[in-house]
């Protein structure tokens, strides 16, 4: 019943952490208007798998393996590629804090609902086909134990309720850290992803250098231990890492973290001393009432 | 940037919708509820391959270690108390894979695994080179293209087409024996067959179902019951008393039933299309032209029309393929088709149940053209199975 729970824990937290910041950001930076389509995207990613599992099953079909790995694959690297999208829009966003104009900061984020859905829907839906097929298995083996079903529905019960406290934890930051900390936090999830998404690739056979592993720490991280569940859910850290993995993670990490925090160019604001950091009241009290 | 983003979306949506297209490579046969039952029937059953996989913290049990070629469904059980992985290996190279198998889950793992050695592993904890088991896969299919999987996919359904369509009418056969309504049951028994008769070597395939449901009295050995449609006939048209064979109409509907939950695991090949084209033609000139596959209702002409129909869709859905390699193949077929069927025509007769003449009532004659026409078409239907293997 552990290992069920902690793989429901770990798919559930791969979906809810972007969500999570992605919602606050839009919380905080007053684009409210644009959660509907956050809704919508979540409610596609939980639907299209399900119906792509139950349309499969309907025709006696399966997907082949390459096809599983490269769907979840290619949907993995297009998800980094918004995340990252939405990373150098939050720090655009960041950039107008120096104006003290909330409304100027909203015009930032000028945003399509379609984009902001979009995200949303691939953050949850990468992997919604395995966390499907997983709920399957574990329901199906309910005639002879109910276990297995539990422990996966608790795990991605804890998910949501973590991918929530995140959220409150992180719309009560100040503006500046936030942008700062969840902007890194995300690049650092993303290149975790990105990994992830080349790993499935070299699975399927479309990317070669399955078998070179840049190390390998599994008898000290074991992947099913919860810490090593946890590392995955959060981080994608896949304790035995190809070559081809830690180069993408490092080629992506590295120098999109370096663009990010680099110092922002601010036309010689009115000495915004960090002592009087801009705490936006209305913005956070809004925060409080989601 | 909304724009581009626009432009970006068109990937995983159509990646996602041409998984749902049934006919792209993506997809592989998934086990139907009858493979079970297959099973259990005890067949040496080369297409329905469930095999059962016991992956504990300690072990990786695979149930068979030498399995046909062609789809296998491996029924993985993870009875550990760990996660489980359970990989099948082609060297360095993974043919598929399951992560995630939680304790006390199973799970179905369906892969078409062509001739050559292979490597189950069992990862518990998801660690390490896992726990390995050899296998070996002898025979069946090699990798087929695009035209002959569309050549076997077509065919499939025509043969699960021609096996449903032969349920209710056998059902009914069936339901007028055990009224004891001879007549009836005599117009009845030809149309029942010609669905089977029109997909045999499908049927054959499968080893046990042939002996029980078409056995001729005169081809029993030893110790083997008789039963089947010849035994109903038989029953039907010398007077002997129908309750006696009411359980052998019981067991016929229960075996043509089976038939059609098994013809989704049928091992179907471009090759063996062709070759049953052939034995078709062959049960036409063995059986039919001679008169001693229905030596009691003498419907044999009803069998004739069926097996050349079913040689026919054959070559129609192998067309596509032969035309690449051998086109003067396909057109030597299409004329001697027609012919057959054109020399079969004025036999018809709408009025006689399964819609041709008695045939006791055709002359010696009349048999030899037949035989004649049949003899010109076999000739060539003997090159398509080699030629839909490209081996023109």
């Amino acid at each position: 019943m552990i290992a069920n729970f902690l793989i429901g824990l770990r798919e559930g937290l791969e979906a809810t952490i972007m969500v999570s910041i992605l919602v606050a950001f839009l919380v905080k930076t007053g684009r409210r208007d644009r959660l509907g389509a956050v809704r919508w995207g979540v409610a596609v990613a939980v639907a299209l798998p399900v119906a792509i599992a139950v349309a499969l099953a309907v025709a006696a079909k399966a997907l082949t393996f390459e096809a599983q790995e490269l769907l979840g694959g290619t949907l993995s690297i297009v998800a980094v590629a918004f995340v990252t999208w939405m990373v150098f829009w939050m720090r655009r966003a960041g950039r107008s804090l120096a104006s003290h104009l909330t409304d100027k900061m909203r015009a930032a984020v000028g945003v399509s609902a379609f984009a902001v859905g979009l995200t949303a829907f691939l953050a949850v839906g990468r992997e919604g086909l395995e966390t499907v097929f997983f709920v399957y298995a574990a329901g199906q083996a309910t005639g002879q134990t109910w276990q297995p079903l539990v422990g996966a529905v608790l795990g991605l019960a804890v998910a949501v309720v973590l991918g929530w406290a995140l959220y409150r934890q992180t719309v009560k930051l100040d503006l500046r850290r936030f942008f700062t900390w969840t902007g890194a936090a995300l690049v650092v999830v993303a290149g975790g992803v990105l990994a992830y998404g080349v790993h499935d690739l070299q699975e399927a056979g479309v990317l070669p250098g399955l078998h070179s592993l840049a190390f390998d720490v599994s008898a000290q991280v074991p992947p099913s231990s919860w810490y090593g569940e946890l590392l995955k859910g959060v981080l994608n850290f896949s304790p035995a890492t190809t070559w081809a993995q830690a180069i993408a993670w490092t080629a992506y990490v590295v120098p999109v973290l370096a663009l990010y925090l680099r110092p922002q160019r601010r036309p010689a604001a009115p000495a915004a001393s960090s002592s009087e950091a801009p705490r936006l009241r209305a913005v956070r009290s809004d925060a409080h009432a989601a | 940037m909304p724009s581009r983003a626009r432009a970006l979306v068109v990937l995983p949506l159509a990646s996602l919708a041409a998984l749902s297209l049934s006919s792209c490579g993506a997809l592989v046969d998934a086990p139907s509820s009858s493979s079970s039952a297959a099973a259990s029937a005890g067949a040496s059953d080369a297409a329905a391959a469930s095999v059962a996989i016991n992956a504990s913290d300690s072990a990786c049990q695979v149930a068979k270690t030498d399995l046909p070629g062609g789809v296998t469904t491996f029924s993985i059980t993870n009875t550990g108390s760990q996660v489980t992985e359970v990989y099948v290996y082609d060297g360095d190279r993974i043919v598929t894979e399951k992560e995630n198998i939680g304790p006390g889950t199973s799970y179905d793992l369906t892969v078409d695994l062509t001739e050559g050695k292979y490597q189950v592993a069992c990862k518990p904890g998801m660690v390490g080179d896992g726990i390995r088991q050899a296998i070996a896969v002898t025979g069946g299919t090699s990798q087929l293209t695009a035209a002959e999987q569309t050549a076997v996919d077509a065919y499939r359904s025509y043969v699960q087409q021609q096996a449903d369509a032969t349920v209710p009418l056998v059902q009914q056969l069936r339901d007028a024996i055990a009224s004891g309504d001879r007549a009836k049951a005599q117009s009845l028994y030809a149309p029942s067959r010609v669905g089977w008769e029109s997909v045999e070597p499908v049927a054959e395939s499968f080893g046990d179902l042939d002996p029980r449901m078409d056995v001729r009295e005169a081809d029993l050995e030893a110790g083997q019951q008789f039963t089947g449609w010849h035994r109903l006939e038989k029953a039907l048209w010398t007077g002997e008393d129908l309750a006696t064979v009411v359980p052998v109409a019981d067991q016929l509907l229960a075996d043509v039933k089976e038939l059609s939950q098994r013809v989704p695991n049928a091992a179907i090949t471009p090759t063996s299309i062709g070759n049953g084209a052939k034995e078709l033609l062959d049960e036409v000139a063995t059986g039919k032209i001679t008169g001693e596959e229905e030596a009691f209702s003498h419907t044999d002409l009803v069998d004739f029309k069926g097996n050349v129909d079913g040689a026919q869709k054959a070559f129609e859905v192998l067309t596509p393929v032969v035309q690449a390699n051998d086109p003067k193949l396909v057109t030597e077929l299409t004329t001697q088709f027609a012919a057959v069927q054109a020399a079969l025509a004025p036999y018809a007769d709408a009025e006689v149940p399964g819609g041709y003449v008695s045939y006791d009532t055709v002359t010696a004659d009349q048999r030899r053209e037949l035989a004649r026409v049949v003899d010109a078409l076999s000739e060539p239907l003997s090159q398509l199975g080699a030629a839909a293997a490209g081996q023109a």
